[in-house]
């Protein structure tokens, strides 16, 4: 076995066991930090399927921006709030659990179902790309690629994006701005 | 196998590099706010108590590790690791001289960027982790502070990005001498390809990039967490701020992380401003002052240069400037140095297309 399949598989472990100690465990601050794992290990299999921007971007994105959010909220609701949460029951079999595990084990059964039928080793669009040489080596630069992907084929969906952020922006400005100091 | 090795020793050359400079760096502190509130400064150990730190750093090696009774234990002891190492990682992309780099990544720029914002979690995580007011407090104003100074300081990033054309970092700092590819320009107007030095740097080859670097000077001092942008750790309101309850190894590691962060916002500064590892000297006519002064040992001692005087302007205006309120630091960051730093990236853009 190869290091970078050694990496793969430990750096699966870490995703699947951080990603389960964060559902599972009670105390919430905690299960955020542990959340962090979960991205970074997360980030490191983007590297090793040769998607270094995404994985830097996911670092950016969730890492420094979503989970500081997220603290942020925890820290300003206090311990009581989080006090309660803790206290909840949390039998794993119980009835209120049944719609969520009915969900999972739908959700399950598609996911086995779609890797058993892909057969990912003879794709047909992976064998079309392989033949016309449209590929993207380990040594070459991705960014590039993906600004020029950007700026041309994905255009309007890319502006769609910027417009709503705008209009997310606008939104948070006008609710934070005190009543009655109309100008 | 070997080329492991090699990572190894890159590592810890650099984590002892790190240690190194951390010593002499308070150690420099200390003598220059002594000189500036006209003190004296550490005297008596060794000479001009050059060794004041060394000893203070065997004191912080031998104390308890003390752990609050109502800490959260986990997070209270792997808040310090966390800091640091998030810093200690942005160091991996940065180039010392030419064909000199721990990792060749062509993102180089952005991972440095995306790597030193795992430090705010860190500090989140020994504000909660100590379970005291203080340390809360300054832990959520350090996150708050560092999220709002990464907007100006990503765009100053950005439009230096837009002149050179690239994330790697090697490449950024090979434009900005004779080694350049490209024809490099002065102001825009005058090829300097040749002559290289001090004139083929990023703020002379674009002059807007003077002010996109004093945002991204004024930013990086708040990211980490220096006065005047020190609320986080206000030793007058909230005792030390996020690292109050840390004693020992422990507060070793976060001054560790702070001397170490000053040294690498000052280097990324340096790398994409102020000509990264090319000698201010230019080739004039025969005396070829530039070719004399570049090559592996040249680099490596242009970067320290620039870098140790950028860190020492960081400790000149701690000493000098008085803390900012947090009304005045965020009107600071989203009226004044943001909206500068888009103008800045707009202009970047204007000069790309139309003067390079």
């Amino acid at each position: 076995m190869s290091i970078v399949q050694v990496l793969f598989y430990f750096m699966g472990l870490i995703t699947l066991a951080s990603a389960l100690t964060v559902a599972i465990s009670k105390n919430l601050v905690r299960s955020i930090f542990m959340f962090f794992i979960t991205l970074f290990a997360l980030a490191v299999l983007y590297v090793l399927a040769l998607a270094d921007f995404v994985a830097v971007t996911q670092i950016v994105i969730y890492v420094g921006g979503i989970l500081v959010l997220i603290l942020f909220a925890f820290m300003l609701s206090g311990k009581e709030a989080l006090a309660a949460a803790q206290l909840q029951s949390n039998r794993f079999i119980s009835l209120s659990n049944l719609p969520a595990l009915l969900l999972a084990l739908l959700f399950l059964v598609v996911m086995i179902n779609v890797i058993f039928k892909a057969d990912v080793s003879n794709l047909q669009w992976i064998k079309e790309a392989n033949g016309v040489k449209n590929v993207i080596g380990s040594n070459e630069s991705m960014i590039n690629n993906i600004g020029i992907n950007l700026m041309t084929r994905y255009l309007l969906p890319f502006e769609a994006i910027s417009v709503l952020l705008m209009v997310a922006l606008v939104g948070a400005a006008h609710l934070s701005r005190r009543e009655g100091t109309r100008i | 196998m070997n080329f492991y090795i090699t990572y190894f020793i890159i590592a810890a050359g650099l984590f002892a590099f790190v240690g190194i400079f951390t010593l002499f760096g308070v150690y420099a502190e200390r003598k220059i706010s002594a000189f500036i509130q006209n003190r004296l400064g550490p005297t008596e150990t060794g000479k001009f108590g050059s060794l004041q730190t060394l000893a203070d750093i065997v004191k912080l090696l031998q104390k308890e590790l003390i752990i609050p009774a109502a800490a959260d234990k986990v997070l209270f002891m792997m808040a310090p690791g966390i800091i640091f190492i998030a810093v200690y990682l942005g160091f991996a992309a940065l180039p010392w001289a030419p064909g000199l780099v721990p990792s060749h990544i062509n993102i180089g720029l952005y991972y440095v960027f995306a790597i030193i914002s795992i430090e705010t979690l860190g500090i989140l995580m020994a504000g909660w982790g100590s379970n005291n007011k203080y340390s809360i407090l300054g832990a959520m104003r350090s996150a708050a502070q560092i999220i709002s100074y990464e907007i100006p300081a990503g765009f100053a990033i950005i439009s230096a990005v837009m002149i050179a054309q690239t994330l790697n970092l090697q490449d950024i700092a090979m434009q900005q001498g004779i080694l350049s590819a490209e024809k490099t320009k002065f102001l825009g107007l005058w090829d300097v390809s040749a002559t290289g030095g001090i004139l083929a740097w990023n703020v002379f080859q674009a002059p807007h990039l003077l002010i996109a670097f004093v945002i991204y000077f004024i930013a990086s001092l708040a990211e980490s967490n220096r006065a005047p942008f020190d609320i986080p750790e206000a030793e007058s309101e909230l005792v030390a701020g996020f690292h109050t309850e840390f004693t020992g190894p422990q507060f070793a590691l976060v001054f560790l992380a702070e001397y170490s962060m000053m040294f690498l916002v000052s280097m990324v500064g340096v790398v994409l401003f102020l000509g990264a590892w090319n000698t201010p000297l230019p080739n004039i006519g025969s005396v070829t002052l530039a070719t004399w002064t570049t090559g592996t040992i040249w680099g490596i001692i242009w970067m320290l240069i620039k870098t140790l005087l950028l860190v020492g302007v960081q400790m000149w205006i701690r000493w000098t400037l008085p803390r900012l309120r947090v009304d005045q630091l965020m009107n600071l960051c989203w009226k004044v140095l943001t909206p500068l730093a888009f103008a800045c990236m707009l202009i970047s853009g204007v000069w790309r297309l139309w003067v390079m």
